[in-house]
């Protein structure tokens, strides 16, 4: 079951529907999923599209998440910025540097200056990302 | 021939004393009078002291419609208390000064230079010359503090002595930090002290930057180096006044080794115990180069409308860096 809240998407397994008579005391309940339902970051439910892949806006979530140690009730959208979380200069630093370990990128002074949301965070991460990968490759 | 450090410390006291008030929470600010030349005052309030919502409530009424939203749009009741108490400090503080007869913090305005660092905006009447009262603020989760001078840039930054860093400490320094501050990291084996000092050249750092008041990009961490020359800690009397003399600090620009980074003035204060405190300030112009000249310091810890407690002299502020005159 997925559930979209406005903080970054949670995909939950969908549980399965079994054949074999509910047993126990619980019952398996199978859930269809419509396509037309399937949530895309490009809906009208963010206002700023989001160019970033939402693999890589669900790591940077984790990361400020993780750093910032958010309650799992606080809401984080793209366009939060993390001062407004109660992050602090080196919170924010940690937090590139946080990026920079998981997605093997290095993240210039100037540009780390104007990481300041997730979605600023994931749109320098994939450009970045695809520089690396054009100059290597 | 100097008098005796108990005899030093009685004057000091006394004018502190003086400065202590316990009045009611409907009463004003106690005013008092502006830095002079290579002063630094600072102002701090713990965050765990103030629990009346009444105080919150009249604290709220300080702020001017932009700072209400957003202090309300912050998560959460701590985070948005924090914020609340931010603006709150900034705003008693400098009403004390009483410049230009602005005496209730709501009249202040503020706003940002073009690199994003806050100043009051300062109403000019004829024949008035603009005050030249410098702030800044730092918080931390359970302190929020404001240092003020007159006449001189201010940088001033507080952490947590205990605070958490979840990257590895030394692989942070050689990100972000210079190479020889990277080095000093390397060469303490005990991963407490390193920690310590970490935080302690982190707030160093942080304090010059915010002193230059031209945005991180101005003086990437890296391009410069924070030299705390640790030679024998003492503190002698001069005077009338108790002088520390903990260690010399000292920014380098990698960068730029001519530029003026001998005009900036370092203290470095272990606060309540709890917390480092390092302050930044432009030495005065009056100073020749190479002379060396104590950073006056008077704090406060202060709940607005309360209660003001002179802490300087005490051993909740301990000088741990700087030259430092309390």
């Amino acid at each position: 079951m997925a559930s979209v809240s406005a903080s970054c998407l949670r995909f939950h397994p969908l549980l399965l529907h079994s054949n074999q008579p509910a047993q126990g005391s619980f019952k398996l309940v199978s859930v269809s999923w419509p396509k037309s339902w399937f949530p895309s970051l490009k809906a009208t439910r963010f206002r700023v599209s989001c160019a970033a892949k939402p693999e890589t806006v669900q790591k940077v979530c984790d990361i400020v998440r993780k750093q910032l140690v958010l309650s799992p009730e606080t809401l984080l959208t793209p366009e939060t910025k993390f001062s407004e979380l109660g992050a602090d200069s080196l919170d924010t630093v940690e937090i590139v540097m946080g990026l920079e370990e998981e997605f093997n990128i290095s993240v210039e002074e100037d540009s780390s200056q104007n990481i300041t949301t997730v979605k600023e965070a994931a749109d320098l991460i994939e450009k970045l990302v695809q520089k690396k990968a054009e100059a290597g490759a | 021939m100097f008098p005796s450090l108990l005899r030093a410390y009685s004057p000091m006291k006394m004018r502190c004393c003086f400065q202590r008030s316990i009045c009611s929470a409907s009463s004003s600010l106690v005013p008092v009078q502006l830095p002079s030349p290579m002063e630094t005052h600072f102002w701090y309030v713990l965050p765990d002291q103030v629990k009346s919502v009444s105080l919150l409530n009249q604290y709220m009424g300080l702020l001017s419609p932009i700072e209400k939203e957003n202090v309300l749009s912050m998560p959460g009741h701590q985070l948005q208390k924090r914020a609340l108490l931010a603006r709150a400090l900034v705003r008693t503080t400098i009403a004390r000064y009483q410049i230009n007869g602005h005496v209730d913090p709501r009249s202040l305005k503020f706003k940002k230079n073009i690199h994003g660092k806050p100043e009051v905006v300062w109403q000019s009447e004829d024949g008035w010359c603009q005050p030249h009262l410098h702030f800044n603020i730092s918080h931390s989760s359970s302190m929020i503090a404001c240092g003020v001078t007159s006449n001189s840039r201010i940088g001033i930054d507080v952490e947590e002595k205990q605070r958490k860093i979840k990257n590895n400490v030394l692989a942070f320094a050689r990100r972000y930090f210079s190479l020889h501050e990277m080095e000093y990291l390397s060469s303490i084996s005990d991963s407490e002290v390193q920690h310590q000092e970490f935080i302690k050249l982190w707030t160093l750092k942080e304090a010059y930057v915010k002193a230059l008041g031209k945005g991180f990009s101005a003086a990437p961490f890296k391009t410069f180096t924070v030299q705390v020359k640790t030679d024998s800690k003492r503190s002698f009397v001069l005077a009338e006044d108790l002088v520390f003399e903990a260690s010399e600090i000292m920014v380098e620009s990698l960068n730029d080794p001519k530029s003026l980074t001998s005009s900036w003035q370092f203290a470095l204060l272990e606060l309540a115990g709890s917390h480092y405190a390092a302050i930044c300030m432009e030495k005065d112009k009056s100073i020749k180069v190479g002379m060396k000249v104590p950073v006056r310091l008077t704090a406060w810890k202060t709940i607005p409308f309360v209660e003001d407690e002179c802490v300087s002299g005490t051993d909740a502020v301990m000088p741990i860096g700087g030259l430092i005159k309390l």
